[in-house]
């Protein structure tokens, strides 16, 4: 039905936008992954990564590989995180994404959704040799779109220096209960004092002059509320690429639990300064206003070297439905069309051996994805930072789970955010806002 | 035979044509296009007609948008552009130190946004922060700023206020340098007091300097982003959702790029609308040739 000329028309302007943003992208420097040039038989493949920590450890890991594999170079991009995110999408777009890139959950159902990444099946991995929820997080209709990498893990980080001026043990096992009954809220209470020295339970406590906190509640669903309402018995998502589902009963319980701690019991900052985008918990916790802080294990390069006490790590607090944590994985993926389609597998498939992934554990930048390599990244923090990180490793053995993974996330996370930005001021009740965020976040999945 | 004549300035002026056209025509023509197709930046785009006007037209959070965007340039321009006139009356007397404070005053115009922002985050915190500990000192509860519908805009008007009042101020001090001190002579000897003087004098005289600080503070203010994003991201409830953040959010985040360039075109088309009135208002007025 269309006529010739829209058609026309159409093509014009893909063409033209796709200049444009290839155009832009070389003006910001890169030169926009164009797969390498082929001369003398060497193929030079492009991989992209945002973390500079782990540039330094990927500059071995790609050493090695050139030497064992000397017709291929890698060339290694580094972009600053929202860059990354820009430019790959524009790279998508003018068909000239760098062959081996890093990708994200969130991000996953977006780029996998339109073709942008190879399907692994011709590696034939042995998928049960990784992490489950890291192999689950990236697989489209029961297929696997990215070697396994990492994974991070939330994890309650605690001020021990804290601990022991309130005379207080951190318990084997922190539990909670939406009644408010546990050893979790009873820990946070005798760890708040105000100005006067006066715990929340005690008559004439007065929130509005807290001294420090017992613990860290606010309005972040990979650290807090998902954590809350998943080892709750409450659900997430549907299944894989499905529906919300975060406002049935049991969900509602665990996000009403977690705004009590701010407003009902006062064992936690205030939404006004813990709110996001302006939000500073880590700053408290690192200041030493907060005891209790639930963290992936990425941020500890960030907290580690400047607190000025000493950092513990402790298992995440069981609630009724058992212990459930985030656990958030990172993949290799390979862009479908790249120039160098066997030497970028070729790569992606080395990165998920235990050569390359031994080597970034040891160097204490990640858990590997690969089964079994946990013990270097403990060795590295006990031996640099004497911090035991081994509960992370013990989370990851239980009940975890991924970031609910769907289409439309990019756009409903601002959304989301803002919802329950108003819920943990109190403003909103849980129930609305769950089923506003619900709402909202079901319009954006395609 | 102009060709001929001229064809070193059009050699002088080739590369920066080349961006203007590469980097400012173009794609505004590419956004003209976009706003009648569907597309969601992966797949190809596919032709829509009006779709993306029609739905704009039943959009409430999008006119909401625009609707803030009013208020938030009303917050803005008038505060600003007084504050900048007044400002650049007082340093173009001759006091002690007239050049460090004509520095000092643009100083946050050379700040970058970004950074700008977290340190006033850090400022407006309702606890710690300098405002409100302030406040507690006479006596009055501030209130959330950030987290709060009511002030978060103001707030954020109050950040680019603080930015942009230096920098206007150094075109009024320009403006006030250029008006001959014999007009001043004589308006004294004819017995003007000073208020009549500003009134009939300064600012008639001002007219070209105003007619460019209002066309480009407007067209900035309409396109406010950075502050908005670092300091609110929009909240809370959407009271800072202003049009230039909506259009990110709608492109960058939901992927919907016909969509964002329809709202695009909504935002020239008022910018437009606006300048023109401007045009027309100062145009009416009588400008001073001092040359």
């Amino acid at each position: 039905m269309r006529s010739p000329r829209i058609r026309e028309l159409r093509h014009a302007v893909t063409l033209l936008a796709a200049a444009t943003l290839t155009l832009t992208a070389c003006g910001s420097g890169g030169d926009g992954g164009d797969g390498g040039g082929t001369g003398g038989g060497k193929v030079t493949l492009t991989y992209r990564l945002w973390d500079d920590q782990q540039k330094v450890g990927y500059d071995k890991v790609m050493a090695a590989f050139e030497k064992a594999n000397p017709n291929i170079d890698v060339k290694i991009e580094l972009l600053p995180y929202d860059e990354y995110w820009t430019k790959l999408t524009a790279d998508a777009v003018a068909g000239t994404a760098p062959d081996v890139f890093w990708m994200t959950p969130s991000q996953f159902p977006e780029y996998v959704t339109k073709g942008v990444l190879a399907d692994m099946s011709p590696l034939k991995l042995d998928t049960t040799k990784f992490h489950p929820t890291v192999v689950g997080s990236f697989t489209y209709q029961d297929k696997l779109y990215g070697v396994p990498k990492d994974w991070g893990i939330v994890g309650l980080l605690y001020n021990k220096d804290l601990f022991k001026k309130a005379g207080v043990e951190m318990p084997a096992s922190l539990t909670w209960k939406p009644d408010g009954s546990g050893t979790f809220l009873e820990t946070a209470r005798k760890l708040t004092v105000d100005e006067a020295g006066k715990h929340p339970e005690d008559p004439g406590f007065d929130p509005a002059k807290v001294k420090t906190y017992g613990f860290a509640s606010w309005n972040h669903y990979q650290t807090q509320w998902m954590n809350w309402v998943n080892s709750n018995g409450g659900k997430l998502l549907d299944k894989p690429f499905g529906k919300y589902t975060f406002n049935d009963d049991a969900s509602v319980q665990a996000l009403r639990f977690g705004v009590d701690l701010v407003n009902k019991y006062h064992v936690s900052p205030p939404a006004t300064q813990t709110n996001p985008p302006t939000g500073k918990v880590t700053d408290m916790f690192k200041a030493g206003e907060v005891a209790m802080f639930p963290a992936n294990n990425a941020l500890l390069p960030y907290v580690a070297p400047e607190a000025n006490f000493e950092v513990g790590v402790a298992l995440m607090p069981e609630g009724p439905a058992g212990r459930a944590v985030n656990l958030n994985g990172l993949s290799e993926a390979v862009y479908a069309k790249s120039q160098h389609p066997q030497e970028a597998m070729k790569l992606a498939a080395y990165l998920g051996t235990e050569e390359p992934q031994k080597l970034m554990a040891a160097d204490g930048y990640i858990f590997p994805a690969l089964n079994g390599l946990t013990q270097g990244y403990v060795d590295y923090w006990q031996k640099t930072k004497k911090l035991d990180v081994s509960p992370f490793v013990e989370e990851s053995k239980g009940t975890t789970f991924p970031l609910p993974v769907t289409t439309g996330f990019t756009g409903f996370e601002t959304k989301l955010n803002q919802i329950f930005n108003e819920m943990y001021l109190g403003k909103l009740d849980p129930k609305q806002a769950a089923d506003q965020a619900v709402t909202e976040g079901n319009a954006t999945v395609k | 035979m102009r060709w001929r004549r001229d064809w070193h300035a059009y050699l002088f002026i080739g590369p920066s044509l080349l961006g203007v056209l590469a980097f400012l025509l173009l794609p505004m023509v590419i956004v003209f296009v976009l706003s009648f197709f569907h597309w969601e930046l992966l797949s190809p785009p596919t032709f829509a007609g009006l779709d993306n006007y029609r739905r704009l037209a039943g959009d409430g959070e999008s006119w909401h948008s625009l609707w803030i965007t009013v208020v938030y340039v009303l917050l803005c321009i008038p505060l600003q552009t007084v504050l900048a006139l007044v400002l650049a009356l007082l340093l173009n007397q001759r006091i002690k130190g007239v050049r460090v404070f004509r520095s000092l005053f643009v100083v946050p115009w050379m700040a970058t946004p970004i950074v700008m922002g977290l340190v006033w985050n850090w400022i407006f915190d309702p606890r710690d922060g300098a405002i409100n500990s302030a406040l507690a000192v006479i006596g009055v509860t501030g209130p959330d700023w950030l987290s709060d519908a009511t002030w978060a805009l103001p707030a954020v008007a109050l950040v680019n206020v603080w930015q942009y009042t230096g920098y206007n101020m150094l075109f009024f001090l320009a403006g006030l340098q250029g008006i001959p001190q014999e007009l001043y002579d004589a308006a004294a000897t004819d017995g003007a007091t000073p208020r009549q003087r500003f009134w009939r004098v300064t600012l008639p005289l001002l007219n070209p300097t105003m007619f460019f600080v209002m066309v480009t503070n407007l067209i900035g203010a309409f396109q406010v982003f950075d502050t908005v994003f670092v300091m609110t991201n929009g909240g809370p409830s959407k009271s800072t959702e202003v049009i230039n953040f909506k259009i990110f959010g709608t492109a960058f985040r939901e992927f919907d790029f016909g969509y964002a360039s329809t709202l695009s075109m909504l935002l020239f088309a008022v910018i437009l609308g606006v300048t023109l009135v401007q045009v027309r208002f100062f145009g009416k007025r009588t400008t001073y040739d001092m040359s």
